[in-house]
């Protein structure tokens, strides 16, 4: 029932998460943070078993920091992607595994170029221009696929955000009340009102 | 000469006493009754029917079931609309379905879930509504129509019918959409959308609806609209259905394939996400 | 699917979870040697961690032996690779396509822990392996060139996957020939 979902923009990734936290039928929390920052430009949404996440999540973000450390090299997204990929995959024939659904958003100073994977909890990884976990893709692919391009400004971004929040406000079952959006860059993660 | 002539009028004369003595063995009753069905000798009907059209079952009996259809209301009447993908399993076993069903020059029902189901109850709806525009010599009402469509599947609720359809229509109150399904829902609005491609659809018709959309704009919305579930959902896919209901009945406006759709589409330049219209 | 001196390998390039399309850029086939190919169906995940390991040990054979994999030995590494997991397999079948040292077609098709089938005329893994295996058996013939074997490879996995709801979503051919592998994306239903 948790949304996260993520598209990239002209030379940006901005992403979105619900900030719900619920216990079966409880609502807990509405202003939790679904993500991690990985570096200084990779930022690290998850949705899926609680407990599960933000251990795994965690548990990256620590590896990539220790990568930074004994290298003196920032990773690059794909290599972050590609990381955490095989820790889930190799994690799923483990004796338990995670239940984590992931969305990679980054900016690589090398090429000047945003990008966005998406990590299923199976541990399949596709790199794609916009990213949605659960049934909030059944809700916004289409809409991406009508209004999405790779060349949007940050005003054109925030429209389609809004769009996209609107769409899984009216249709979906769940009250998602609030959500939490930021912007990947050149210049950091920040987070924004839409 | 004039011997065969008779051969053919005596034929005739026979004829007509036949047509007569049948008339007289019509039996009103039973001739204009609901249609009755066999039921199998099991225990426990509903279980059975439940039982074998599941997913579990050891040899499920598969229905045809991925869709994605549509209707909504606008300044100039309905647009309907449909994909015509018909799938058991994984597999397309066809992708010419009219799943847009017309019922009378008024009305029109569309199709979802088991297609025997669809297309046998809305023929059934269509003679309910012939036999009422004889005994009442005027047009039945949407509501009235679609309250019998739900009325008579309510009968064999739990027993495995499996429907979601829409029944639209231009009466005396304007033009009408109800949805009504196998669990017994019946319930009217402005814009629905049925299948498993209706997410989809309705996230390409909210974001680009208006009510005083033109024709032609409304055409294309609801085109597009399949077009993309068609896209995304495995299930839906082959060709779009499209017809406009207007005051004086329906009209079948076209068929597209959506290969050539998708092609078209994506050599179109993407609107701008500011200013789209956003129905509230 | 083999010809005359040449084997053609296709794939689609869907990637889904059940009914819903997320990606129509996946790849599933990759090049292992200068005239062979592996192509995997199956949990995408699996496809995806095999493809590296297989790009590995092709890598480790490669500087270890300073040669090629040969088709044949290459199968049998997949084979043997699938069936470490005898017990918690890998849900995948691969296919391995290539020209040997003498040009001459090889085509190999997998269960998911590596019984291995050689065949002289075409494979056929993954969800509409009916249907291909149906228009393979009208299509091919003994013999074709590289153009008619990419005309008659193309034709059946298009015409198998407009028959399923999950596969399709665009195609990629490549066609291995003693000179070189000409590689071509098709033009197929969105839908």
């Amino acid at each position: 029932m948790e949304c996260i979902f993520g598209f990239t923009g002209k030379d940006f990734v901005m992403t979105a998460t619900d900030s719900t936290v619920a216990q079966s039928i409880l609502i807990v929390k509405s202003t939790e943070d679904k993500s991690r920052a990985l570096s200084k430009r990779i930022l690290l949404l998850f949705a899926g078993e609680s407990g599960d996440t933000v251990q795994f999540a965690e548990f990256i973000q620590r590896n990539v920091r220790l990568y930074e450390i004994r290298n003196g090299v920032e990773l690059s997204t794909k290599s972050a992607a590609t990381f955490t990929r095989r820790e889930l995959a190799d994690n799923l024939r483990s004796r338990k595994q995670y239940s984590v659904n992931l969305i990679l958003a980054g900016y690589d100073l090398t090429t000047e170029l945003p990008s966005l994977y998406q990590l299923d909890y199976l541990g399949s990884s596709v790199s794609a221009p916009f990213a949605a976990h659960g049934y909030a893709a059944h809700f916004l692919f289409s809409i991406f696929d009508r209004y999405h391009r790779p060349d949007l400004s940050l005003e054109e971004a925030k429209a389609l955000m809004k769009m996209c929040v609107g769409e899984l406000q009216r249709r979906f079952l769940v009250n998602l009340s609030h959500f939490t959006v930021k912007v990947v860059d050149k210049d950091g993660i920040r987070e924004i009102a839409i | 000469m004039n011997s065969i002539l008779n051969e053919f009028k005596s034929t005739s004369a026979l004829c007509e006493e036949e047509l007569h003595d049948s008339l007289y063995d019509w039996d009103t009753a039973n001739g204009f009754a609901l249609p009755t069905f066999e039921f199998p000798a099991v225990h426990n009907l509903n279980r059975f029917m439940k039982d074998i059209t599941s997913a579990s079952a050891p040899c499920q009996i598969e229905i045809q079931h991925g869709t994605t259809t549509l209707a909504f209301k606008f300044k100039s009447g309905v647009i309907v609309a449909a994909d015509s993908r018909a799938s058991q399993g994984n597999y397309v076993s066809t992708s010419s379905v009219k799943k847009i069903i017309e019922i009378n020059p008024f009305l029109l029902g569309t199709m979802a879930g088991g297609a025997a189901d669809c297309t046998f109850w809305q023929r059934e709806l269509g003679r309910q509504c012939r036999l009422y525009e004889l005994r009442n010599k005027e047009r039945i009402s949407v509501a009235a129509a679609s309250k019998l469509l739900a009325n008579m599947i309510y009968r064999y609720k739990g027993m495995g019918l499996s429907m979601g359809t829409m029944v639209t229509g231009w009466d005396k109150t304007g033009p009408k959409i109800f949805y009504v399904d196998s669990d017994g829902t019946r319930v009217d609005g402005e814009l629905f959308s049925v299948g498993s491609g209706s997410p989809f659809a309705y996230g390409i018709i909210d974001n680009g609806f208006d009510f005083d959309l033109d024709v032609p704009s409304a055409i294309d919305l609801g085109k597009r609209a399949i077009y993309h579930a068609t896209h995304r959902d495995g299930a839906s896919g082959g060709t779009v259905n499209l017809y406009h209901v207007k005051p004086d009945g329906w009209a079948r406006i076209g068929r597209w394939d959506v290969e050539d759709l998708h092609w078209e589409f994506q050599d179109q330049p993407k609107p701008s996400p500011i200013n789209s219209s956003v129905i509230g | 699917m083999s010809g005359k001196n040449c084997v053609a390998i296709a794939s689609d390039k869907r990637f889904g979870v059940k009914y819903l399309t997320i990606s129509m850029e996946f790849p599933k086939m990759f090049q292992a040697t200068d005239k062979t190919f592996i192509g995997i169906s199956g949990l995408a995940t699996d496809v995806q961690t095999l493809m590296e390991r297989f790009r590995f040990k092709i890598n480790m054979y490669r500087m270890n032996e300073e040669r090629d994999f040969e088709p044949i030995t290459l199968a049998n590494m997949v084979s043997s690779t699938l069936y470490e997991r005898r017990f918690s397999p890998y849900f995948v079948e691969p296919i391995v396509a290539g020209l040997d040292k003498n040009n001459n077609p090889y085509i190999n098709g997998m269960d998911l822990i590596g019984c291995s089938t050689t065949a002289c005329d075409f494979a056929a893994t993954g969800t509409p392996e009916d249907q291909l295996y149906g228009t393979c058996e009208a299509l091919w013939e003994p013999n074709l060139e590289p153009e008619e074997l990419f005309e008659t490879i193309s034709q059946t996995i298009m015409s198998a996957t407009n028959r399923d709801c999950v596969s399709g979503w665009g195609a990629v051919v490549h066609v291995i020939t003693p000179e070189r592998v000409i590689t071509r994306t098709l033009k197929t239903r969105m839908d």
